[in-house]
């Protein structure tokens, strides 16, 4: 058993070198599939970022008539932060949205003037809700709506940001179902790109394979090398990409970070380092096994 | 025991093409049969229908009882490593030395690494390649070609050698160092199965002819059989 892996793994990488350059141009072909696969990866890491960008800054204001007391507020903050759609519930009281008014607007000497005239707080006391998903901001108003606290609420924000709301939400999904479709079209094209080439290979070997079938060799005992010649290609491909992404990747990050503030490419992918590296040698070893497997078949019908 | 039952073969699945018309044949063990014939007279699809390459459209082949149209896919390599063949065009492995050639034909039978290392290298001193491991089939001469192919073809002592128009590339001298190897491992018990065109071949061989013309045989000359056509 031992020798006989031994055998199919010495034939496989004779088989390799022997081919050097067809070996060379199947290899380079599979470098640039799983290149675009990187970038691919590194799309939609970005387009991520940009969704939980936008919907990060989505959030509902509800804001209490001056009558509303400190506890009736806590109240309905414990009622919002019961419901399992609600990330957070953040409070601010009408002292706390004044100090903010003030630094907001500290360089307005029109506004600050207009301010001290003023003998009382105009601003309201209010609640900053965050939702999981900004699909839910419509479910948490109409909770709100149907609260026993209702008559304290003077107004809720969501129906002057519901177009804004639901703008984000459609570029967030059409984000995510573009990127999906295209990386998938992508993807498909890049594994009948490798499948045609390791096709091609193994059908410059066709005489080969069918001569070994005529001497008496069994189907395992041919194809064997030639999966892992393909599972070389792929293995081969997949260091050069580590290699050549890193620092692609190094030089690319801080021009997308001047673009994109706090999307780090590079961070992704250090933090990402063994978790990347394993797939694309998956990617990679299973691509050319995979082509492989399916390319031989036809050869070994004799 | 090789039995041809009323065999016929069509080319391409197409009935109006016959190739082998109603063959009956019988060849024991041990026997040199030479089948003579031109070109086109079916000689070649006769040893293709032993090594299952095809089958036949009618009739039945029959190897030591086991008809070789019923045999599972699994079977044939198993078939095809009792029979040692030797083609016109070698069918070498150009991609691998003349060493790794034989190895080739012991390892699919399951031979481990030591028996390999040590018949090879004996195997291909007998037919005169003994300085020639390393080279690969594109560095060799036709007649060093055709011996390696029968180097490859003897090495797993098949009970059965096919050989197909193996003197066809090669000249007189050349071809003659073929026969007579053929002839030697015929000594040896083993059964030969010669098809060819080459009158001086066969005359100097002596030994049963099976003459065909237009997929049938015409002539069987028992013992001592001449290239008559």
């Amino acid at each position: 058993m031992k020798e006989s892996f031994k055998r199919i793994f010495d034939v496989g990488w004779a088989n390799f070198k022997r081919n050097s350059y067809l070996s060379m141009g199947t290899t380079g072909v599979m470098v640039l599939v799983l290149f675009l696969f990187s970038g691919l990866m590194s799309l939609n890491f970005i387009a991520s970022q940009i969704v939980s960008g936008l919907e990060e800054k989505v959030d509902v204001s509800v804001y209490f008539k001056n009558d509303a007391s400190e506890e009736e507020i806590a109240k309905v903050k414990s009622d919002l932060e019961s419901l399992g759609t609600v990330k957070n519930v953040e409070y601010v009281s009408k002292d706390q949205a004044l100090s903010e008014f003030k630094e907001r607007h500290a360089g307005d000497t029109l506004v600050q003037d207009s301010l001290a005239e003023l003998d009382e707080n105009p601003l309201q006391a209010s609640l900053n809700v965050k939702a999981d998903d900004s699909s839910q901001y419509a479910s948490i108003v109409t909770f709100l709506e149907g609260n026993k606290f209702r008559s304290l609420v003077d107004k809720i924000n969501f129906y002057e940001n519901e177009q804004v709301i639901a703008r984000v939400l459609a570029i967030s999904g059409g984000l995510q179902n573009w990127g999906f479709l295209i990386t998938m079209a992508l993807a498909l094209i890049a594994i009948l790109v490798t499948f045609n080439t390791v096709r091609l290979t193994i059908y410059s070997q066709k005489q080969e394979i069918e001569i070994m079938r005529l001497v008496g060799g069994s189907n395992w005992h041919i194809k064997a090398p030639y999966l892992v010649e393909g599972g070389m290609y792929g293995a081969l491909a997949a260091g050069i990409v580590a290699i050549i992404f890193y620092p692609v990747a190094f030089f690319i990050s801080p021009k997308i970070e001047v673009l994109m503030p706090g999307v780090s490419l590079i961070g992704y992918f250090a933090s990402n380092i063994i978790q990347f590296i394993s797939l694309l040698f998956f990617i990679g070893i299973l691509l050319g096994v995979t082509s492989s497997f399916v390319a031989i078949r036809r050869f070994l019908v004799i | 025991m090789i039995k041809f039952k009323n065999v016929s073969t069509i080319y391409d699945n197409d009935e109006s093409i016959e190739i082998l018309n109603g063959v009956n044949l019988e060849i024991k063990d041990g026997e040199f049969v030479s089948i003579i014939g031109p070109a086109g007279a079916g000689k070649s699809t006769l040893l293709r229908l032993l090594t299952h390459e095809i089958l036949p459209y009618k009739g039945e082949v029959i190897l030591d009882g086991v008809n070789l149209a019923e045999i599972s896919s699994k079977a044939i390599p198993l078939l095809r490593r009792k029979i040692g063949t030797v083609y016109q065009d070698f069918k070498l492995l150009s991609a691998k030395t003349a060493f790794e050639n034989v190895a080739f034909a012991m390892e699919v039978c399951g031979a481990d690494k030591g028996e390999i290392n040590s018949d090879v290298p004996k195997i291909l001193g007998i037919v005169g390649l003994g300085d020639k491991l390393k080279s690969f089939p594109h560095q060799l001469s036709g007649g060093e070609k055709q011996r390696l192919a029968i180097a490859r073809a003897l090495i797993h002592r098949p009970r059965i050698i096919l050989a197909d128009e193996p003197t066809g590339n090669l000249d007189l001298v050349n071809g003659y160092d073929v026969v007579k190897l053929l002839m030697k491992i015929n000594e040896l018990g083993t059964t030969v199965i010669l098809a060819t065109h080459n009158r001086e071949v066969v005359n100097a061989i002596g030994r049963r002819v099976i003459s065909m013309e237009k997929g049938k045989i015409v002539r069987d000359q028992i013992e001592n059989g001449k290239y008559v056509i």
